[in-house]
């Protein structure tokens, strides 16, 4: 079961899991506090540590397309291109440089947790980079007003995330090793 | 003439575990035979080496004479597997585009395969909900369409690993009715279980499996009476000293 | 969690549904384009021509609409959103009701948008069948060499199959860990932790079984090429599309 076509395989199938995890988190939460925490970019942060950086960019790229071409895959069981040129497209392009730069973080320090915790906090600044500066292009609201809407409300959650994410890698880690 | 011939088969994990070892049998076309053995006594490793899934260690297996690691592909297309959980052998987004999967491996033009499709489907009577996305299925549909989904492929051996597990009774009947219909087509049948039971009344040999050897070899009714010793339930009906009769009466 | 959304194919026989899907992807592409920047007058034609698509469609509207629900919920988030955030005076202040107004009739106005971008795609993918768009992808993406097209084809069809699985792994890994009290630790981390390992580690099983079943069945990237045929129905439609795009465009200025 060692040949390459398998490892290949293997990797397609991985791949589109956290693909596919990605579009669960959409419909995944947990209610904790008023605003219920999404799993979305928890499976971001996850396929960044896990996959790496090329598997990472893959899955979310192909991600992204199927959601382009109408797969239900985006927040509320909706798809389409209109979803990621609508207000909150940014986000979900943000995930792109994201999951490539976790990954490439990742994979440069040895898998260490401290630096975990530094490439899951990059990569959450980069999709809160595209996503804000997005949604205000769209809606011309002022930069105070777009932090309110588009970011202050979540950091709390994405905290928490990143600090489940190290464990669960570390976890799952031994779990999906493919060798090459 | 033998479609199956396994010589001194052996094969060891990479963690040390022994999976098989030392098997050599053969099987002829058209037979029906059960293997049985209780968990983990190797099973599904020697049903993997039938199509190339795992390599043998020491040993060959050859189907039609062909040794398996020499072609793979012509082994996988000749030998249909339907593994334990159906539910993760399900690749398409409807029943129709999951069954054409496995033709499409094979670069068949169009018109085949949806010949193949529509006649695979028809047998195992899913031709109805063509279009319906497979996870809203029934167990027993979810099964059936795996069946659908190497019957595509046009094979010659048809493997079953622990096909009966959580099955309702109709979906085991159900199952069990499509397979005799295969059998009687000329399909050459082999069934995985650890539960003989519901198989037994059908078939023309029984294997026992422990600790990844063959044990035992012979009509079901020669050597039914001394499974137990290995792990395995004697049916109900032989206990009480009647004949076993068809999960299908 | 089995009937999880409202977007899938549904089969029939309309002209929506006999139409090439690439023809399809760009008529979709092309007016979610110009649907995403419209306002009233253009949105009145656009909302029109749904009525319209959905009447030639045949697709069983009432139900589609009851399984959207929960887009409705987020189309009224939204509005709320934005009718409090837009003006340029801070968050609710209804004195000045002008300000107000001109929140509400933002609000209106992107719900709307969205709703119709929505409403596009639901037509969309009702009228079509997921292998199709598949077919369309890998079309598409054979002017990129780097890309695998039958690849990324293939990743797409294996995501819609697992979301279901996940979604159903995730409902049964959450009721089990209910009755047995998960409710009562407080700790958001922890209640994270135990729900995302045991349901990743089923979900990675499930991924190693499919990847061997799909071995077993010959899986290759050299695979059946499916023909894609248009006919004269097909560039008439683009080309009604394109018409439409430009006229509300037009509209607009
Ligand atoms: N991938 C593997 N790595 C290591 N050991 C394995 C692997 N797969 C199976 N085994 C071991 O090989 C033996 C035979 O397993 P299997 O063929 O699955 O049994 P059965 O199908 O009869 O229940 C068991 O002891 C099992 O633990
Ligand atoms: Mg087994």
């Amino acid at each position: 079961m060692n040949t390459n076509h398998s490892i290949q395989l293997r990797k397609t199938a991985y791949a589109s899991l956290f693909a596919a995890l990605t579009a669960a988190g959409a419909y995944l939460s947990i209610p904790i506090g008023p605003v219920p925490i999404v799993l979305q970019n928890l499976f971001i942060f996850l396929a960044g540590l896990l996959l790496g950086s090329r598997m990472g960019l893959a899955s979310v790229g192909v991600y992204l397309l199927a959601g382009a071409c109408g797969f239900p895959v985006f927040a509320g069981g909706t798809g389409g291109i209109g979803r990621l040129l609508g207000p909150t497209g940014g986000y979900l392009f943000g995930y792109l440089p994201a999951v490539y730069i976790i990954g490439l973080i990742t994979e440069k320090t040895g898998r260490h947790a401290a630096f975990d915790v530094i490439a899951m906090c990059c990569g959450s600044v980069v999709i809160y980079a595209c996503g804000l500066s997005w949604l205000k292009l769209l809606t011309g609201m002022t930069l105070a007003k777009t932090l309110i809407v588009g970011m202050y409300p979540f950091i709390l959650g994405d905290a928490l995330k990143i600090a489940a994410a190290i464990p669960i890698a570390k976890a799952l880690r031994p779990i999906m090793r493919i060798k090459d | 003439m033998n479609i199956i011939e396994v010589t001194n088969l052996s094969h060891r994990f990479s963690d040390g575990t022994i999976g098989i070892e030392g098997i050599t049998l053969s099987i002829q076309e058209g037979e029906f035979v059960v293997i049985a053995g209780r968990n983990g006594s190797g099973k599904t490793t020697f049903l993997r080496h039938l199509n190339g899934l795992l390599l043998p260690d020491t040993g060959a297996v050859r189907l039609g004479g062909v040794s398996v690691s020499r072609d793979i592909p012509r082994a996988r297309q000749m030998v249909g597997m339907v593994f334990q959980d159906a539910d993760s052998q399900i690749v398409g987004e409807t029943v129709f585009d999951d069954v054409a999967f496995g033709p499409e491996n094979l670069c068949l033009n169009e018109c085949e395969v949806k010949r193949r499709v529509i006649k695979s489907l028809e047998v195992v009577d899913l031709i109805d909900i063509a279009d319906q996305r497979p996870h809203l299925l029934s167990g027993g549909e979810k099964r059936r369409l795996a069946v659908a989904g190497i019957l595509a492929m046009e094979p010659r051996i048809l493997v079953f690993d622990e096909p009966f597990s959580d099955l309702d009774y109709p979906g085991v009947r159900q199952l069990l009715h499509q397979t005799l219909l295969l059998h009687k087509a000329g399909h050459t049948i082999l069934i995985a279980t650890h539960d003989l039971e519901k198989v037994i009344a059908h078939a023309d040999r029984l294997l026992i499996i422990s600790d990844g050897k063959v044990v035992m070899d012979n009509a079901p009714e020669m050597i039914i009476k001394d499974v137990e010793a290995f792990g395995v339930r004697e049916p109900c009906a032989s206990r009480l000293g009647m004949e076993i009769e068809s999960w299908l009466n | 969690m089995a009937e999880l959304t409202a977007f899938h194919f549904r089969p029939g026989t309309s002209l929506l549904h006999t139409l090439d899907v690439r023809f399809k992807i760009l008529s979709f592409v092309l007016i979610s384009i110009s649907s995403f920047k419209a306002y009233p007058s253009a949105l009145s034609v656009l909302t029109l021509v749904i009525f319209y698509a959905i009447l030639i469609s045949c697709l069983p509207f009432k139900s589609i609409l009851k399984e959207l629900r929960y887009f409705f919920v987020l189309l009224v988030f939204i509005f709320i959103v934005r009718a409090m955030f837009t003006s340029a005076s801070p968050v609710v202040d209804f004195k000045e009701s002008a300000v107000a107004w001109q929140g509400i009739y933002d609000g209106a106005l992107i719900c709307w948008r969205l709703l119709i971008v929505v409403l596009f795609g639901l037509i969309f993918v009702s009228t079509t069948r997921p292998s199709d768009i598949r077919t369309a992808v890998e079309w598409f993406l054979m002017p990129f060499p780097f890309i695998p097209g039958k690849r990324v084809a293939t990743m797409m069809s294996l995501i819609m199959r697992f979301v279901p699985l996940i979604l159903d792994q995730a409902r049964e890994t959450i009721d089990a860990q209910r009755s047995r009290g998960v409710e009562n630790r407080k700790n958001p981390v922890y209640r994270l932790i135990k729900l995302i390992i045991p349901l990743m580690i089923r979900t990675f099983k499930k991924a190693d079984k499919l990847a061997v079943a799909m071995e077993a069945r010959c899986y290759s990237e050299k695979r059946t090429n499916k023909a894609l045929l248009s006919a004269k129905s097909d560039w008439i439609t683009l080309f009604g599309v394109i018409c439409l795009s430009i006229l509300l465009s037009i509209i607009d200025t």
